[in-house]
């Protein structure tokens, strides 16, 4: 596949390995924020090829893992309703919710139905307009223009029985949260490739200065992420601290405009609970209240979910990267994919499902498993 | 009075008005017209003169030794799908259970459910693939049973299909009979049953029409016998779950690890692109008509020419081999000279998918 | 939901008052909104789609530019290996060689 294979050249990706070697004069410790980036890292072994010279630090780049407990809860109760058909994107189905999950409701009955786009689960509400659908609208700032361009169309077309669950978060202040804690041990941040191809990187320049770390806007096959933290491992040995851009082939300074303009017309930012962090303060977006007919909160009874999380499970360390995955007690014996405690080792992005999945029970081994 | 309006009246009538163009209740009833759906609809395809005796069972005989039998049933959906139906895909896999245990084979029951209301343009094209896979294949069908059952409670059909097959001395392969050294072969590409059916499902377009592998795989495992014989350790065909849980189960069953190289899986482009698009790991797509084979370092050329010197074949690939280090444990190294482990899928990939 | 990949575009229209498009991924195609290129691609061109929709414009002569650098450094690091290894075995064969 054109503009995809060439970036999983194995012979380009060992040459840049060994020039990060040769480049690392010690051991610098990276985060990539985005969850696809953590698993081509583990996937493809990068990280154990570059054991002595890099540690990866996996970020909470997985929206999925970052929404919190109680909406996963109201997903959960809409989709029990009769007359409701719930739609989301396939990795919410084994997300679990307080007492359940998504999957499970539907082998109960419950009409849960995975779409590829939020157009799809707007086609639906034409085609069912005796049934109200909801779809779960989950993600970064790369998702918010296609669930903002569901929801402008509903009203563009008239469509009442749709609306959207929205649970967007916003990369930048997560990002700060982490440089601000005490125990941060981040020097350089991998930034995510395909949430700058909506966003571009001016708002990462002022976190570069403030914060003065290198941060690289880098894409997602093994050859960008190696050439992404070569140029970041480049400026830490230069002492330098800027954002450069590793996806030229995507990413422009100032990102999608078109893109941003719907998000601004449809969605605002609001402050946001991420899942196993906390609150942080104008990192989500929330639907505008013109367009509060299409949001799920407003129209539903949604009031009184109590929430309420295993206490073994250590979600919000990892998403941190306070600890890595096989750090929990629990990983791989109490939670594992097919009975998860927490969202990290269910979702397509999640750290724990990659080291799981990838075998990795202990650090630098893919061929020791404790079994 | 119409049918129609009988039935919602509270009475199954089973005698149909006016043209029947679908399965009705009363087909499954045993009575006369079970033996119209048979007369018309199944004996005209299946020439096999135990069939034509309609008997409670078929009597054949068979030499001294031992016989193997597999049965396996097919709830596949869509039912007809890019390279076949549930008729070819029923007889394919069986007769492939059988070829993995190094028997030819020779017999072959099949059960039909069908749910009321298939229209018989469906059954017919069904029975049709079905028996012109038989005949491919050289097996008969000796025996069958129809059933019936109410509109909702069968996707259309649900086919059980049983085999017997005869067992050859020199090809004796079995899950736990590889051994640390033995290479690992592939007889073709990899991914194309699941991508065709989930392309079926999701309506997913290809700009040339991906189709499901599904074949008889036992004229290739003739080759095999008569080329490496005992030095065969090991077929196995990837069926659900794909590559990934085939080689887990060789690996747990015979005690040794598996090696494999990324670069040598054969992967057809448009399954390596659906794979991306859809979140898809190639390795645990179901496969219809390819066979893992485990061949001992003396007898692996031989195999691997063997394989290619039959079309179904001709794809064929060494792609790793089974290791003394991390027994029960399957090892991709990838392109860049990093590795994982590849590990049992937890639920389902892609259900339905056989 | 990061997951983005590239496709060339091989039909255009529109539905419903939004730019759609036919994108062709490796031989899969699928139906793209191109609302967020509108004006920016045509036929032929190469675009990231996530979720159906088309967020950026394959910026093909950076992506060859930067990719050919690439390549390049790689053979001439192979060529710097290559030397390395020739050189070692001179040494060792004038030492006496290995056994």
């Amino acid at each position: 596949m054109k503009y995809l294979s060439e970036y999983r050249d194995g012979k380009v990706a060992r040459a840049l390995a060994a020039r990060i070697r040769q480049r690392a004069s010690r051991r610098w410790a990276l985060m990539e924020v985005c969850g696809g980036q953590t698993h081509t890292i583990v996937k493809q072994g990068i990280d154990e090829l570059l054991a002595d010279s890099v540690e990866m630090i996996h970020g909470p780049g997985c929206p999925v893992c970052v929404t919190p407990l109680e909406q996963i809860d109201k997903a959960l109760h809409l989709a029990t309703r009769p007359d409701v058909v719930f739609t989301s994107f396939g990795d919410m189905l084994r997300v679990p919710g307080s007492e359940c999950d998504l999957f499970q409701i539907r082998a109960r009955g419950g009409d849960v139905r995975v779409v590829y786009s939020p157009l799809d689960a707007l086609e639906l509400a034409r085609r069912h307009p005796d049934r109200e659908i909801v779809f779960f609208a989950v993600g970064f700032e790369t998702t918010a223009p296609a669930n903002a361009m569901a929801v402008w169309q509903a009203r563009e077309l008239g469509v009442s029985n749709f609306s959207m669950l929205v649970s967007h978060v916003t990369v930048p202040p997560a990002m700060a949260v982490i440089l601000e804690s005490s125990d941060n041990r981040v020097q350089g941040f991998l930034a995510a490739g395909h949430v700058c191809t909506i966003m571009g990187w001016t708002e990462y320049e002022p976190i570069a200065q403030r914060y003065r770390v290198p941060i690289v806007v880098t894409g997602f096959e093994p050859v960008d992420i190696l050439e992404g933290i070569y140029m970041t491992v480049c400026q830490l040995e230069e002492g330098r601290y800027e954002v450069e851009n590793q996806y030229v082939r995507s990413v422009q300074r100032e990102g999608n405009q078109p893109a941003q303009e719907v998000v601004g017309q449809v969605f605002q930012l609001v402050n946001r609970a991420w899942r196993g962090i906390g609150e942080i303060p104008s990192s989500g977006l929330g639907l505008r209240a013109e367009f509060s007919e299409w949001d799920a909160e407003r129209k539903f009874a949604l009031d009184d979910i109590r929430p309420s999380e295993p206490a073994e499970c250590r979600a919000g360390e990892v998403l941190q990267g306070k600890i890595k995955p096989f750090e929990c007690a629990e990983f791989g014996s109490g939670c594992t994919p097919e009975r998860p405690l927490g969202a990290p080792m269910v979702s397509s992005e999640g750290a724990c499902a990659a080291y799981y999945n990838y075998g990795r029970y202990r650090v630098g081994t893919t061929a020791e498993v404790k079994s | 009075m119409s049918a129609e309006r009988i039935a919602a009246g509270g009475l199954i009538c089973p005698t149909p008005l006016g043209t029947v163009d679908r399965v009705q209740l009363g087909h499954g009833s045993g009575g006369k017209l079970t033996a119209a759906l048979l007369k018309e609809h199944f004996l005209p395809h299946f020439t096999d003169e135990h069939l034509a005796q309609l008997g409670d069972a078929a009597v054949v005989s068979v030499s001294k030794g031992e016989i193997a039998v597999s049965t396996d049933t097919f709830v596949v959906r869509p039912l007809e799908f890019p390279g076949g139906n549930i008729g070819s895909l029923a007889v394919h896999g069986t007769v492939n259970d059988l070829a993995m245990m190094g028997a030819t084979p020779a017999y072959l029951s099949a059960g039909f459910v069908l749910e009321e209301g298939l229209p018989f343009d469906t059954l017919d094209r069904i029975v049709q693939e079905m028996a012109r896979a038989a005949r491919a294949a050289r097996v008969r069908l000796i025996t069958g049973d129809t059933k019936v059952v109410e509109r909702g409670k069968a996707d259309g059909v649900f086919v059980n299909t049983t085999g017997i097959g005869f067992l050859d001395p020199t090809l004796r392969p079995a899950p736990g009979r590889a051994r640390s050294g033995d290479d690992v072969v592939v007889s073709g590409p990899i991914g194309r049953h699941g991508i065709a059916i989930m392309a079926a499902r999701e309506g997913l377009a290809f700009d040339v029409e991906l189709e499901s592998d599904s074949a008889a795989l036992h004229p290739l495992v003739e080759r095999l016998r008569d080329a490496a014989g005992a030095e065969v350790h090991v077929l196995r065909d990837p069926t659900r779950g794909g590559m990934a849980s085939a080689l887990n189960e060789i690996a747990a069953a015979s005690g040794v690890g598996v090696e494999l190289e990324e670069w040598a899986l054969p992967i057809p482009e448009p399954v390596a692109a659906a794979c991306e698009m859809l979140g898809f790991d190639p390795l645990y797509v179901a496969n219809e008509g390819i066979l893992i084979a485990f061949v001992s370092p003396e007898g692996s050329s031989s195999a691997f020419d063997a394989l290619r010197s039959h079309p179904l074949g001709a794809g064929a690939s060494i792609i790793g081999r089974a290791v003394a280090k991390h027994p029960g444990l399957v090892v991709l190294k990838t392109g860049i000279g990093g590795s994982r482990v590849v590990d049992m899928l937890p639920g389902d990939q892609l259900p339905r998918i056989c | 939901m990061c997951l983005g990949i590239p496709g060339r575009i091989v039909d255009m229209r529109h539905h419903e008052g939004l730019p759609m498009g036919v994108v062709d991924f490796g031989g899969v195609r699928r139906e793209v909104c191109l609302a967020y290129l509108d004006g920016q691609v045509d036929v032929g061109d190469y675009a990231i789609v996530h979720v159906g929709f088309a967020i950026s414009k394959v910026d093909e002569v950076e992506a060859r530019r930067t990719f050919e650098a690439l390549r390049e450094m790689s053979q001439l690091d192979e060529l710097e290996w290559m030397k390395e290894v020739a050189e070692q075995s001179l040494e060792q064969m004038s030492e006496g060689g290995p056994a």
